[in-house]
């Protein structure tokens, strides 16, 4: 604790370009409000301020498109930012009311009433929902907005959030308490994109490489006071991230983990990171539209665990100092939403699709399904066809069985010799048939041959057809003088058959635009 | 081409074709041949059961064994030749679920899941039109002549 606020002095008067009486009035603030450091136990609360304090600062820096200030506004800002180390140096340790208080003057005074009130619903709402950040940053994003374009302002920005990162896991590592781990993930930028990364899979080994950079920076800065190992502080703050959920309901928990996807390329989209240097900014520049588009390509049909482990490796690439904007209820709305990535929604959603697609054939077959509209109708329709035709072939059997016996006399006299016949004759035939047509039809399929193509091969498969065709058709005609009277129907029956010839090449076709032109060509065969 | 052969003859998406109507054509005749033969005029009852039974049959084997459908009609069959049970005629009354009206109404359809169940109903459902339309053909051309 010592070391920490000895941090937060020590960095507050290593602060460039701030004049000395904003300096020693931020100093004397600090001042004031260490001695209260030693009565308080619940500093968890606190921490809540901080997040959002973080995130408000953040969204200071944040916003492009703004007017540059004025120098008296980067003096301001100069004096926020210190205030705001004050703060989060010595409000650890702070009550939460006076932390309050202190927090919303601090703000409130360089500024106008607007962000005022902002600053003080926001708090409002932070201690209703028991510290959680609140999507409220966009609007203070929007109010603090003509603060944002100052370039010394967003480097101090970045000191105070590499100090917070340095800071709070320090903190956490010297409690070992499993609110530590909650405070260093609300604590900075640095810690909260370790609760992103933590909450994907491969978490352990991004926040290791992040925190380095403050670790150099604030030891650049501080000259070699940083001693803590961040790394290890980092894995730290990573396992106690996984323990916190834990700790925290599991609903959170579990939404955070599913939200972060979206919400850590919507934080990254709308806010500028504030970066230690120029060069490491238009880095950032230039991968934040990389990171935008990948995150919606990921955000798409992935699985949960590739989407975060791909934005979590996005954002360990990008580097530090990134603004949280945890956006709780967008996480909610995305954790419902985000259960249909997990591999059983998958699933069913390929089911359902098969099933629409097994409904689409049957629609195409059974007659008069078109016109309803609705699965359940289809069913009743499709049941209906399927009723009627058992009804009808019970019907027509029945019929067929209650024909008269010259019926009976043909299909005794006449079939049983020809279909032997035929039948001894036809597998030879039908099977080398089926196979061309179905080879054919493969063919079709795989080649998509155009209609001209089809109808000349369609040509090749008739001329294999006619010898068959002769065939079938030879037995009727061959019985023609011995069955007086029943010529008719033996012509008859070679026309239903021929029609079977005509549906066994459609069907080997396996195409409605090849009827018409197989009925042209068939018609003059026979 | 009237147009019940043309629903017949749609495409089918599935790499196996449905059964070759020809095929059906000459087993079901044949199978009415034998019926008629073996089964004296006196009972046009029993004939007409073994006529759709031979009907069922004749769909089945034209089918193949790779659908549920023709297979639990197969085997029905060569369990109702020993047991001489009724016709495969199945009383499904629309009770409840329409998917287990479905389930009743194709054979083999009761554990099915339910894509496959529509799987199969659409085949089973192209060969039963099939049959009818084949079935209505002989009925009309004999009902046609015989008289």
């Amino acid at each position: 604790m010592e070391k920490e606020r000895f941090f937060g002095v020590n960095w507050q008067s290593m602060d460039a370009g701030m004049p000395p009486e904003m300096n020693s009035g931020a100093a004397a603030a600090a001042a004031d409000q260490l001695p209260n450091s030693f009565l308080n136990l619940g500093w968890e609360q606190p921490m809540h301020h901080d997040v959002h304090f973080e995130s408000a600062l953040s969204s200071l820096v944040s916003s492009p498109s703004s007017n540059a200030p004025a120098g008296n506004d980067s003096v301001i800002i100069g004096e926020l930012i210190g205030r705001l180390g004050s703060i989060c140096n010595s409000g650890e340790v702070s009550p939460p009311s006076r932390y309050q208080s202190t927090n919303t003057s601090c703000y409130s005074t360089p500024l106008n009433s607007p962000p005022r009130l902002n600053l003080s619903t926001m708090d409002h709402q932070q201690q209703g929902r028991g510290g959680v950040p609140v999507p409220g940053n966009q609007m203070a994003a929007g109010k603090f907005s003509p603060f944002a374009a100052d370039p010394g302002f967003t480097e101090r920005a970045a000191r105070f959030s590499c100090f917070g990162a340095r800071g709070y896991p320090g903190l956490g590592g010297q409690f070992g308490l499993p609110e530590a781990g909650k405070l260093s993930r609300v604590s900075s930028s640095q810690s909260l994109k370790a609760v992103q990364l933590g909450a994907s899979d491969n978490g352990k080994e991004v926040p290791v490489s992040e925190p380095e950079r403050p670790e150099t920076e604030t030891r650049s800065k501080f000259g070699g006071e940083a001693e803590f190992g961040n790394s290890q502080e980092a894995s730290s703050v990573s396992d106690r991230m996984t323990a916190v959920g834990a700790e925290n309901n599991a609903r959170k928990r579990k939404a955070a983990s599913k939200g972060k996807a979206k919400g850590a390329p919507l934080s990254s989209s709308n806010m500028n990171p504030p970066k230690p240097s120029d060069g490491e900014k238009s880095d950032a520049k230039r991968c934040k539209p990389a990171e935008t588009d990948g995150a919606d390509k990921d955000a798409a049909v992935k699985p949960k665990t590739e989407e975060n482990g791909d934005v979590g490796r996005k954002q360990g690439e990008e580097g530090n100092a990134k603004p949280p904007e945890p956006p709780k209820d967008y996480i909610h709305v995305r954790a419902r939403r985000g259960q249909a990535t997990d591999s059983h929604s998958l699933a069913e959603r390929v089911r359902r699709e098969k099933i629409s697609e097994r409904m689409k054939l049957l629609q195409d077959l059974v007659p008069g399904c078109n016109k309803v509209t609705g699965k359940a109708l289809m069913l009743d329709e499709i049941i209906n066809y399927v009723q009627s035709l058992q009804r009808q072939v019970e019907f027509l059997s029945m019929k067929l069985a209650a024909l008269n016996p010259q019926l009976d006399f043909n299909m005794e006299t006449l079939l049983p010799k020809d279909m032997h016949q035929a039948l001894g004759q036809l597998p030879q035939q039908v099977y080398p048939l089926d196979m061309a047509s179905t080879a054919f039809s493969y063919a079709q399929q795989l080649q998509g041959t155009p209609l001209q193509s089809l109808v000349t091969n369609s040509l090749d498969v008739q001329g294999s057809l006619n010898p068959l065709e002769s065939s079938l058709r030879r037995p009727p005609t061959m019985q023609l003088p011995r069955l007086d009277g029943f010529a008719d129907a033996t012509s008859q029956l070679g026309n239903l058959w021929e029609d079977d010839l005509q549906y066994v090449v459609q069907m080997g076709l396996g195409q409605s635009q090849g009827t018409t032109a197989f009925s042209s060509q068939s018609m003059p065969v026979e | 081409m009237d147009s019940k052969g043309s629903a017949c003859s749609n495409p089918n998406p599935n790499p196996t074709f449905g059964p070759s109507k020809l095929m059906l054509a000459f087993r079901f005749l044949r199978a009415l041949s034998i019926v008629h033969r073996t089964t004296p005029a006196s009972s046009p009852t029993c004939r007409g059961r073994r006529i759709e039974r031979a009907a069922y049959a004749s769909m089945a084997y034209s089918a193949g064994t790779s659908r549920a459908w023709s297979r639990a009609v197969l085997r029905r069959l060569h369990h109702r030749a020993r047991r001489r049970a009724v016709a495969p005629r199945r009383l499904s009354t629309t009770a409840g679920n329409r998917a287990e009206a479905l389930r009743r109404l194709v054979p083999g359809g009761a554990g099915m899941d339910y894509c496959t169940l529509l799987e199969e109903t659409a085949d089973y459902t192209k060969c039963l039109s099939m049959q009818v339309e084949l079935m209505q053909g002989i009925v009309d051309s004999a009902s046609s002549n015989g008289r």
